[in-house]
């Protein structure tokens, strides 16, 4: 892991914040902010771990930090027997964490524990500690400072085993060689040291300014052939403070050229740089680099000897908000910290602010070379106590969610006529015969208006409102009509309603059905008139089922309590009422309007022949028709049940339902019938 | 690579840790808590466990801090024995072997060498209080035998055991009354509730009881939510006790604070009261702990309290009641409806949590996530009433969306039944409500699908109900002029013969889907949402069904409730294979074509690996578990392993958990035992060396000097005493544990020889000294030298100051000559 230097004034200090992710599985992230305090964040679920401040915070900034490697067994293994089913122990876990200063100390923090483990001074640097690298496997600690030294350190006792002098200027980063026998540190110039005599092995040219990372990109030689010494033929990487080029040198024998091998560019300065290495010889280097501009670059590149031209990335990795409104402009949310994931397919990113960032795992998709991520991070920047504690999640219900209540379309599947074939023609026939007969309709409708004007003053002007708030779907009008609670009001309107506007108002009907169960109450009256009054007109139509469909299944989901009882209270109610007025309004003669309607005589005919070709079908219609009538008519049940009072009359309603109904309508029809006359 | 040994269930997730009152270290560092056979040290700061102390062979029922030695921890198991440990370390010191089952411990700190156990003798039901004398011995495992009765016929609970004002006297409660023991009178005497002859007020018995740390005083708990608390009950008639009343459901455990200024009690109702000053009008409370208290324990130091809750979690609460750190392993306080999943975008395990919640459980690092409040309604603790409880759940399209089923049934027919689709949002890093589906079905979901092949355009969800449909859900466009939205609508739905749906399952590239009705499997044609064809084997009812995956899409699996396993094959639409086993867990594992199947027989579970194409099994391991297993899963390893060897390598690409019913979560390892089992230290093995406060430069400066004045007057004897680390014998008796030093006896001689001052080992020490001296400025010479190294010698490392002796060089010889001629006068100046 790459840690980037610490921020200050110095020109050449490296930018960025020191920050690292945990070994093996990168269950923490690791961040060392300007204000001298530690914390450390869970990568699953973006939680603040713990916070550490140390007591020199201010004086001593943290300049770097390192994670130690993980320790899987201790030394003491305790003898037990087996058991069927003992714990998994956590192994991997890490827990020490180095903290590197600026007035040269270094920390050793216990994550476990939350607490400082132990402090490395004595004998050890005297100005700001620029690096430091935990050994993989002997329990020492690297070291190295802008007092020009490189410091061995034996973590257990805390003491220094060694200290030399790595360069003529402060030495600025180091790495170890896979096998742990070399050590590379660099200040503007890199230098290979056997660790075992601490003598220079290599020297490389380095860079113009101080290197801020160095890393190993390969743990095998190129050419396995040869026998292998644990370091020849091996490459690695360094970035250096306000340099884009990313060099790449491979350990050779000693007569060669000290140049480097080839070279990355990116856009701005690395500030943390993170690579998966490659275990055989087909298998590329994968190479994250987060810019000081707050990118991140992707290479993937198998290492093979020279290259000339600095190779650009594979791809870039940009976080920008959404830009709420037109006017704000999305901006771009800084990026952090990258690690590859332990499966090397996806990566961990760290953006936002240092003091909380937020940790993304975003699988890499190597085709795009570009990649922007919208993110929203406005509401992550308070840091929530509660949450942190309680580890509560609540997901966002806000009103713009849909939602579905038995009734509504898209509750159950939509009803479909069951010969596709025969549908597809009835539409076109439907629909050419529609629109030739609207604009006629609505020539008629005009006149019709004039002329009830000049007929009839006195008579209600509902049907023709409510006729023209169907063409025209003109809320208000609709508002006016449909709201009106005088029963007799209703039956009279619906009545007089052409036939041509049934279909429309039931179809608006159901619309208001579905709203508030106040407007329901309402509708249920004008939905009972029109089912009941038109009812033969509905059974003659062929495309009733796609029609009427919602309204079916809305009915059928409304009347789910006593369903038989009502579909039987519904059939009787539909026949009885159908019965009687058709016997009351024999002697009647039928409004003048309905001859109007009859001039359709050719789409009479084709009617005629369909019913002819679907009576099986027709005869469903009629069912469907019916029980929808009944369901609806116990809707009104149901809603007049829970307006108290009326429950009596129910209650005999279901007993004698046909004496009730006739009585009922008995009641109304001669009112209907005085009035038309 | 790892080394191939037998595969081996291991038990993963955080097992059980509210079974005992958890125990606070003398510096509120550390907290302990039981969990199984083990003992788990976490730290109160971070939350993590530091050690876990393993050694007992059943479970552990009780630990106590040894009251003469607070770095060290006593426990004791069913196993019989009492262990003490060094908990800092992680250390077994000792082991008493009592003998008979253990079943509660106690200690005191003014009864020297001897603990307090719950043991039962004769019945099973009757429990007795007996004080255990440790004996001291060198040996690691001791016997002590010497049982001594102190009140018989208690209850097993620990709670119902208090041992009162500095070890004074002992309360226990049983029933109706309670018994106090004085130590020094050795009497008891019995207080009975006066309204437990009175069958009316019979709730009214005693749960729990403690005792005040300095003042005669014992608090007990009640069913009934009462605290009593009695005093002066010296004397068998004048007792009083006065009664402090908030809770409404039982009094689930009462804890002084350390001073005795104030009493916690906490119960069913979640909330952590504390009483100031014992009086009813100062009441403190701390609400919404999320779960019924079960424990209370308060910490040596006074600074913490900690709540054990039945969701297993403890909540360790700052002295001014505010919650500074949660110990959660994974939920188990409720049934687990959802079973087992794996959510694609974060690989956490995820399942029923708190209630009306989803956990998200990280297996790699064995730690919760979070939870995902689904249902978003307080939550009322409260006995008998009827919840909404989260029942299904089901992530599809890659994390994209995840669907979740509530349900609340308070009569047959009144069924509540809601389906919500999450939709995730990259750009807030979380799920938000895209569709809301009230009454999807008429009766109980019985199965959620997603389909989840990778080139699906639409995405696709699958409802089947107990009410003999299932139903097909599709995204669909919701735009309209005033916002672009997508949402749920109901596609298809589907029937046949009004039987009940039980199952549904999409095959891998989600061309078909599979229904079962009973004992029929309907298969439907994904696009047209034609029935294809239906399988029927007349077995029984079709408890599990999964579709074949990769080479093996072509078969379709079902295994039926009275014990048989089918196999389809889909091309011929016949009868490929079956065989008898009573399948309680089916899991298809989704990269390869391996199908775990665990069998249920009365002597306990076994898994069975196979693939559909064969019907020989791959793998089988019998006797996995004791108890059923009722749930299990596939878990992709994000790095491949490579076992050769044909039985494990089902476990190559991932790794299966599975979850019995005691909800322990276990899997399978290959890994040796050993290294499973030594990860307990998780440091390094560094030593810890704090550097000097600013206080102890002022202290120290003093002392330093002190030391030097003493530097001078070598002949005197305190001296030494500054610098017995570097006697070996005396760092060796002091760094070698315990139990592998030899007896006292045998060490005391060489301990005393060594304190004594010879004139060899004095000239021994000086020299060495000198080295260091001269050796520093050695190195500080070579700084100015490029490139020139030089190791500081260790002397820490170094043994016998002989040996330094015989490690210099010949030329550091010279040098130290040289040295000893250096007048060392200015020292005294200093």
């Amino acid at each position: 892991m790459a840690a980037g230097g610490g921020g200050s004034c110095d020109p050449l200090a490296p930018a960025g914040v020191p920050c690292a992710f945990s070994p093996h599985s990168q269950a923490y992230f690791a961040l060392a902010s300007t204000d001298g305090h530690l914390r450390v964040w869970e990568t699953a679920n973006n939680r603040l771990h713990q916070e550490y401040v140390p007591s020199a915070h201010l004086s001593g900034t943290c300049t770097c930090l390192a994670w130690a490697p993980a320790r899987l067994q201790a030394k003491e293994s305790p003898q037990r027997k087996k058991r069927k089913s003992e714990a998994v122990g956590m192994s991997n876990q890490t827990d020490l964490l180095a903290l590197g200063t600026a007035v040269g100390s270094i920390l050793l923090y216990s994550t476990v524990k939350g607490e400082l483990h132990s402090k490395l001074i004595s004998g050890g640097h005297d100005n700001r500690v620029n690096c430091i690298q935990w050994h993989q496997d002997s329990g020492c600690l690297y070291s190295c400072s802008d007092d020009k030294h490189i410091v061995e350190w034996n973590v257990q006792t805390c003491k220094v085993k060694c200290k030399w002098k790595g360069d003529n200027s402060s030495v600025s980063s180091l790495c170890i060689s896979p096998d742990g026998k070399m050590l590379l540190s660099a200040g503007r110039t890199i230098k290979l040291w056997v660790l075992e005599t601490k003598e220079v092995y290599r020297h490389f040219t380095g860079h113009a300014t101080p290197v801020s990372s160095l890393m190993f990109t390969t743990i095998r030689p190129p050419n396995e052939s040869q026998p292998f010494d644990g370091i020849t033929g091996l490459y690695f990487l360094s970035g250096a403070v306000h340099d884009r080029l990313l060099n790449v040198w491979q350990v050779r024998s000693e007569n060669k050229e000290k140049s480097a091998v080839m070279s990355f560019t990116v856009t701005d300065e690395p500030v943390y740089i993170d690579l998966t290495l490659s275990e055989n010889k087909e298998e590329p280097v994968k190479l994250a680099v987060v810019c000081r501009d707050g990118q991140v670059h992707l290479f993937e590149h198998i290492l093979n000897g020279y290259c000339k031209k600095p190779l650009t990335s594979n791809c870039t990795i940009q976080i920008a908000t959404p830009g709420k409104g037109k006017k704000s402009t999305p901006k771009p949310i800084p990026i952090l910290a990258a690690g590859f994931c332990s499966d090397k397919m996806s990566l961990l990113l760290v953006y936002g602010s240092w003091f909380q960032p937020t940790i993304e795992r975003v699988a890499l998709n190597s085709r795009e070379p570009h990649m922007c991520l919208v993110r929203d991070i406005s509401n992550c920047w308070a840091p929530k106590v509660e949450t942190a504690i309680t580890k509560v999640r609540t997901p966002v219900m806000n009103s713009e969610a849909k939602v579905l209540v038995p009734g509504i379309p898209g509750h159950h599947a939509a009803i479909k006529p069951a010969p596709p074939q025969t549908e597809q023609v009835e539409t076109k026939r439907k629909s050419g015969g529609n629109e030739v007969s609207i604009e006629e309709r609505l020539g008629a409708m005009d006149i019709d208006t004039h002329k009830k004007g000049k007929e009839d003053l006195q008579t209600n002007s509902f049907p023709v409102l409510l006729t023209q708030g169907l063409e025209s779907n003109d809320f208000e009008i609709l508002n006016k009509v449909l709201q009106t609670r005088n029963v007799n009001l209703i039956k009279k309107t619906v009545l007089r309603m052409p036939l041509h506007t049934i279909i429309p108002l039931l179809q608006e009907l159901t619309k208001r059905l579905q709203g508030h169960p106040n407007s329901a109450v309402l509708m249920v009256q004008w939905l009972k008139c029109v089912l009941t009054v038109h009812a033969s007109y509905l059974s003659t139509l062929p495309d009733l089922v796609p029609q009427l469909g919602t309204l079916y299944q809305l009915m059928e989901s409304r009347v789910k309590t006593f369903q038989k009882l009502s579909h039987l209270h519904g059939k009787l109610i539909l026949l009885i009422t159908q019965v009687t007025a058709s016997e009351k309004t024999k002697g009647a003669t039928s409004p003048g309007q309905k001859a109007k309607l009859v001039y359709e005589e050719e789409s009479s005919e084709e009617e005629s022949d369909d019913e002819i070709a679907d009576k099986d079908s027709e005869d469903n219609w009629d069912e469907d028709e019916e029980e929808s009538e009944s369901e609806k008519d116990e809707d009104v049940e149901e809603e007049d049940e829970d307006a108290e009072g009326k429950d009596e009359e129910n209650g005999e309603d279901r007993d004698t339902a046909s004496e009730k109904e006739l009585n009922g309508d008995s009641d109304l029809d001669p009112e209907n019938e005085s009035e038309e006359e | 690579m790892v080394e191939e040994e037998n595969i081996r269930v291991v038990r993963c997730g955080g097992s059980e840790l509210n079974f005992r009152r958890a125990v606070f270290s003398a510096d509120s560092k550390y907290i302990f808590c039981v969990s199984g056979d083990f003992v788990k040290v976490y730290s109160t700061v971070t939350e993590e466990c530091v050690h876990i102390l393993h050694g007992h062979r059943n479970l552990v029922t009780g630990i106590q801090l040894n009251p003469n030695n607070h770095l060290q921890l006593y426990s004791c198991s069913l196993d019989g024995t009492i262990k003490l440990w060094d908990y800092i370390d992680g250390i077994l010191i000792k082991t008493f072997i009592v003998g008979c089952k253990l079943h509660a411990l106690f200690t005191l700190a003014q009864a020297e060498d001897s603990v307090f156990v719950i043991v039962n003798k004769e019945k099973p039901d009757i429990f007795q209080l007996v004080s255990v004398k440790l004996p001291k011995s060198s040996s690691q495992e001791v016997e002590a035998k010497e049982l001594s009765f102190v009140l018989d016929y208690i209850n097993q609970s620990p709670k119902c055991i208090a041992f009162g004002n500095e070890g004074v006297y002992v309360a226990a409660v049983r029933e109706f009354y309670l018994s106090v023991y004085f130590f020094k009178k050795k009497t008891t005497s019995r207080f009975t509730l006066s309204s437990s002859r009175n069958k009316k007020h019979a709730k009214n018995n005693f749960t729990c009881v403690a005792c005040h740390p300095t003042e005669d005083c014992i608090a007990s708990g009640h069913m009934d939510g009462k605290i009593r608390l009695w005093r002066n009950f010296y004397d068998d008639k004048k007792y009083t006790y006065t009664c402090l009343h908030w809770h409404h459901d039982m009094v689930m455990d009462l804890a002084f604070s350390v001073t005795g200024t104030s009493l916690l009690s906490g119960g069913r109702e979640s909330v952590l009261v504390e009483w100031r000053d014992a009086t009813e009008k100062n009441k403190e409370f701390l609400p919404r702990l999320g779960a019924t208290i079960e424990h209370i324990s308060v910490s040596p130091a006074g600074d913490l309290f900690c709540t054990s809750h039945s969701d297993n979690k403890i909540i360790i609460i700052h002295r001014n009641l505010e919650a500074s750190a949660v110990i959660q392993g994974l939920v188990k306080d409720r049934s687990i409806f959802t079973g087992l999943m794996i959510d694609p975008r974060t690989k956490a395990l995820v399942l029923n949590g708190k209630p009306g919640h989803l956990q998200f459980y990280s297996l790699q690092s064995d730690k919760q996530l979070y939870n995902l409040d689904i249902i978003q309604q307080e939550y009322i603790n409260d006995y008998g009433l009827i919840q909404i409880e989260l029942t299904k759940a089901a992530f599809g399209c890659f994390g994209n969306w995840l669907a979740t089923v509530e349900q609340r049934q308070e009569k047959e027919t009144e069924l509540e039944l809601q389906m919500k689709l999450w939709m995730y949002n990259k750009k807030t890093q979380g799920f938000i409500l895209n569709t809301k589906i009230n009454m999807p079905h008429e009766d109980c979901i019985t199965a959620l699908c997603f389909c989840n092949a990778e080139k699906s355009e639409q995405p696709t969800l699958v409802t089947a109900s107990k009410d003999g449909y299932f139903k097909v859900w599709i995204l669909t466009d919701d735009s309209d002029i005033y916002k672009k939205a997508v949402g749920w609508t109901c596609d298809f739905v589907g029937s046949y013969h009004k039987y009940q749906a039980t199952n549904c399952c999409f095959s891998e590239d989600g061309s078909l889907l599979a229904v079962s009705f009973e004992e029929i499997v309907t298969i439907w044609d994904s696009i047209t949402w034609e029935l294809k064809c239906t399988f029927c084997q007349r077995a029984g009812k079709i408890r599990h069904l999964c579709f074949g995956r990769l080479t093996c899409s072509k078969y379709l699996l079902g295994a039926t409730e009275n014990g048989i396993l089918c196999c389809w094959n889909l091309l011929s639409c016949a009868l490929e294979w079956n065989a008898k086993l009573n399948v309680r867990v089916m899991e298809p594992d989704p990269n390869s074509e391996n199908i775990a199947a665990i069998s249920q027989s009365s002597v306990g579970s076994d898994l069975f690996v196979f693939k559909p194409s064969e019907p020989r099994p791959l793998y089988i391991q019998k006797g996995i578990s004791r108890e059923e297993v009722q749930w299990g899963v596939f878990v992709p390893r994000d790095v491949p392993e490579s076992f050769t060897s044909e039985a494990y390598q089902w476990l190559n690409r991932s790794q299966f958990y599975f979850l019995t019913k005691s909800q322990s979560l276990l899997t399978f390892s290959t890994e040796s035992p050993e290294e499973k089992l030594t990860p307990t230290s998780k440091q390094l093995l560094a030593e810890e060396s704090l550097p000097t406060t600013p206080f102890y430069f002022i202290l120290g400066k003093h002392r330093q000097q002190q030391d030097e004045k003493l530097n001078e007057t070598l002949e005197n004897e305190l001296v030494q005493l500054p610098l017995t680390e570097n006697i070996p014998a005396i760092s060796e008796l002091l760094h070698t544990p315990a139990h592998v030093l030899p007896s006292a006896a045998f060490l005391c001689s060489m301990f005393v020889n060594s304190l004594l001052l010879s004139k060899e080992t004095k000239s021994a020490k000086e020299i060495p000294e000198d080295v260091d001296m001269e050796e520093e400025k050695e190195s500080e010479d070579s700084d100015e030298e490029n490139d020139f190294t030089k190791k500081v010698q260790d002397t820490s490392n170094t043994g016998l100051g002989e040996d330094i002796i015989h490690q210099l060089s010949k030329s550091e010889e010279k040098e130290l000559r040289k040295f000893r001629k250096i007048d060392y006068s200015w020292i005294a100046a200093l």
